[in-house]
Parts: structure tokens; C-alpha cells; sequence
């Protein structure tokens, strides 16, 4: 019981809230679908070392994040840009687990 | 972590809606720039590849264009140098991209680029600098609410034109038409961008209710020869009102021809 509420606490305090306007709720909700389903493409990309691929999806979340709200996942896009160019992968693992942290934390109030 | 995006109404002027195409293969970043630019009462038209802009254009007008650099078949660079040396155009052109080089920005501006943001963009600053470059694709022609032409005064606000100081009669969408035209004098205008700014994006109208409404503009304000305007068909693709030389019209006594 603890342990849950000790949980629960943790994942309340790692809560990402951002404020929206609700006209954005539409291609809000899109984009963070879409960025989602890219987590297990990245992941297979890295195990087929497919740099171009992953410096393509870090190229296009670097370019949209930040306009939608997600100033974050701009940053993240441009680290997995410039990894990929450096062919890392060890970092690009590290910034894919950290773009499925902000997704999994994320939570957008629209209004 | 608290954020909050504070959406401003960005100021636009009034009565006067761009037609934009965008060139960007990133679906969520047009769907951004696409609802940025319906939020600011501007109409946008999203392209994937570069070749299908291209075909776009030779039958279609647009205000301004904003091209993304990487995209599939011909790049951004490809399509701002079709653009400018086949078809000819002066269409101003916004280069909207992730590339952030010294280099690659001079590149675009030499090919003829009117501007350069890279990605990502700042939504109220996209605006100020699309309606910039289309203000001056307009060659500083008239903006403002009143419109003062030759023998024409437009005013924006009570929605009346009036011909050497007389009243024309005209229907709302007569009015928008002539509007539309007077603020383009000289600019050849596509059939779809006159449907699209006169009668909205989703309205069905056919080629010859189009015309028919031409027409009448052009008989009730005088826009031909006679009085020193042109307002000409162009085959297959849509109409210019032309100002002539003004020594060369006749003297405008004629008002039982117009109006």
C-alpha cells in the first residue's frame, strides 16, 4: 500500500501538465498519436542501424514540438538528429527513452 | 511541469485573406502551419511533393508560397528555381525548414527566396512575415479599408463603392468580387483563388455563375476599354483587371454605360 501510494506520488510529480487552446485539441491529439506510434519505429531502426531513418523522424519532431507546445520534444528531435548523424547509437536509446518518458508524463489541458 | 501556450488573435489587415500553399511532407507540421493560417482567416493549401506543386501553379494562383527544404521527389531548392526561371513567376516565397546553415540560408535567397525561417517556427512571426511578403507581392497596392482607384472609392466598412462619387449597386458577393480585383489590378488571378477568396473554401460554384458575376462587375463599374480598364478572361485559367494607359481611355462622361 505503501509502495502504490508511493507510486502514485512519483508519477504525479513527474506530470508534464501544458495548457492548450481547445482549437488545437484536433491536431494536438494527432500529433501526440502519431509521435507515439514512431517510439517502436525508432527502436527498430536503431537495432537495423537505419540513421537516415532516425535522422529524419528527430528532423521532423525538432521542426513541429515546439509549436504545438512541446518545446521538449523539439529538444529530444534535435539530439536524435544530431546522433544519428554521429551514427550513435548508445544516445540514441537514450533520447528515445526520454521522448517515451515525456510522452508517457504529457498530459494536455485543452481550454 | 506546467506549460502554457497563450494563442494571441494576431493582427491582420483587414479584407485581405492570402491564399498560401505550403510545400512540407511532415503531416503535423502542415497541420500546424494549415490551422495557424485558418485561425488568421488566411486559406491554405498543403503540398507533399515538390512536382505536384509545380502542376498546382500553372493552373492556380496563390498569395505566397512556403517551401520546406527536404522533401520527396524535387526539394525546396529545385522548386523555387522552376518557379522562378519556367514559369516566371515573382510569387513571394517564405523557405520554412529545419536547415540552419549560414550557407544554406544564403543558397535559398540567392534562388530567389523572399525569406527564411527555420523550423520551429514562431506562429505569430510566420504570420507577421507571410502577410509582409504578400503586402509587397501586391506592389504596395492598396490595403486599407478604403480603396481610392482611379474613378473608384472602396470603403471596406459600410461596403459601398462609389464611381466618380455615384453610388454602385451591388450584391455581397459583387461587392467582394470587385474588392478582390482592385486590390489585385494587374495580377493574374486562377479561377479556384476567385471561388476561394469570394465565396469560402467549401462553397460549390460553377464556372459559369463565376462568370455571370464577373460580367455584371464589369458592366456596372465600367471595367472595359471605354473607361480605361480591362478586366479580361484568361483561357483556362481565370481573369486580370488591367488598368490602361490612362491617355489612351476616353473621357469618362459616360455614365449612363456603367453603373
Amino acid at each position: 500500500m505503501v509502495q502504490a501510494e508511493g507510486k502514485e506520488a512519483a508519477a504525479e510529480r513527474s506530470r508534464i501538465v501544458v495548457c492548450l487552446d481547445k482549437d488545437l485539441e484536433p491536431i494536438v491529439t494527432r500529433f501526440l498519436g502519431r509521435k507515439r506510434g514512431e517510439l517502436p519505429v525508432l527502436r527498430d531502426a536503431v537495432q537495423a542501424r537505419d540513421f537516415e531513418k532516425i535522422r529524419r523522424l528527430g528532423h521532423d519532431l525538432k521542426g513541429a514540438g515546439e509549436g504545438f507546445g512541446f518545446a521538449d520534444l523539439s529538444a529530444i528531435g534535435a539530439q536524435l538528429e544530431r546522433r544519428a548523424h554521429a551514427r550513435d547509437g548508445k544516445a540514441i536509446t537514450e533520447q528515445i527513452e526520454a521522448m517515451e518518458a515525456y510522452l508517457a508524463a504529457v498530459e494536455v489541458r485543452f481550454s | 511541469m506546467y506549460t502554457a501556450l497563450q494563442i494571441e488573435t494576431p493582427r491582420t489587415i483587414p479584407n485581405t485573406k492570402m491564399r498560401v500553399a505550403i510545400l512540407e511532407d511532415d503531416l503535423s507540421q502542415t497541420e500546424l502551419l494549415s490551422h495557424w493560417l485558418q485561425l488568421a482567416g488566411h486559406h491554405a493549401h498543403a503540398f507533399e511533393q515538390g512536382a505536384q506543386l509545380l502542376r498546382s501553379l500553372e493552373r492556380e494562383s496563390f498569395d505566397v508560397l512556403v517551401l520546406d527544404w527536404n522533401v520527396p521527389d524535387l526539394n525546396g531548392i529545385e522548386v523555387l528555381k522552376r518557379v522562378r526561371s519556367r514559369l516566371h513567376s515573382a510569387i513571394p516565397v517564405l523557405f520554412v525548414t529545419g536547415r540552419n546553415r549560414e550557407d544554406d540560408v544564403v543558397m535559398a535567397l540567392r534562388e530567389g527566396a523572399d525569406d527564411y525561417m527555420v523550423k520551429p517556427v514562431r506562429r505569430l512571426e510566420l504570420l507577421a512575415r507571410l502577410e509582409a511578403l504578400a503586402r509587397r507581392g501586391r506592389h504596395g497596392q492598396q490595403q486599407a479599408d478604403v480603396i481610392e482607384l482611379d474613378v473608384f472609392k472602396v470603403d471596406c466598412q459600410t461596403r459601398t463603392v462609389l464611381r466618380n462619387g455615384k453610388a454602385v449597386d451591388l450584391t455581397a458577393k459583387d461587392f467582394d468580387l470587385s474588392v478582390l480585383f482592385l486590390r489585385n489590378v494587374g495580377r493574374l488571378l486562377s479561377r479556384g483563388h476567385i471561388r476561394e477568396t469570394v465565396w469560402g473554401p467549401n462553397a460549390v460554384v460553377t464556372s459559369r455563375t463565376l462568370d455571370t458575376h464577373v460580367s455584371r462587375i464589369r458592366n456596372k463599374l465600367g471595367l472595359t476599354p471605354d473607361y480605361g480598364w480591362r478586366l479580361a478572361a484568361v483561357y483556362r485559367y481565370g481573369y486580370r483587371l488591367e488598368q490602361l494607359d490612362p491617355s489612351a481611355a476616353r473621357p469618362r462622361d459616360g455614365e449612363s454605360k456603367a453603373a
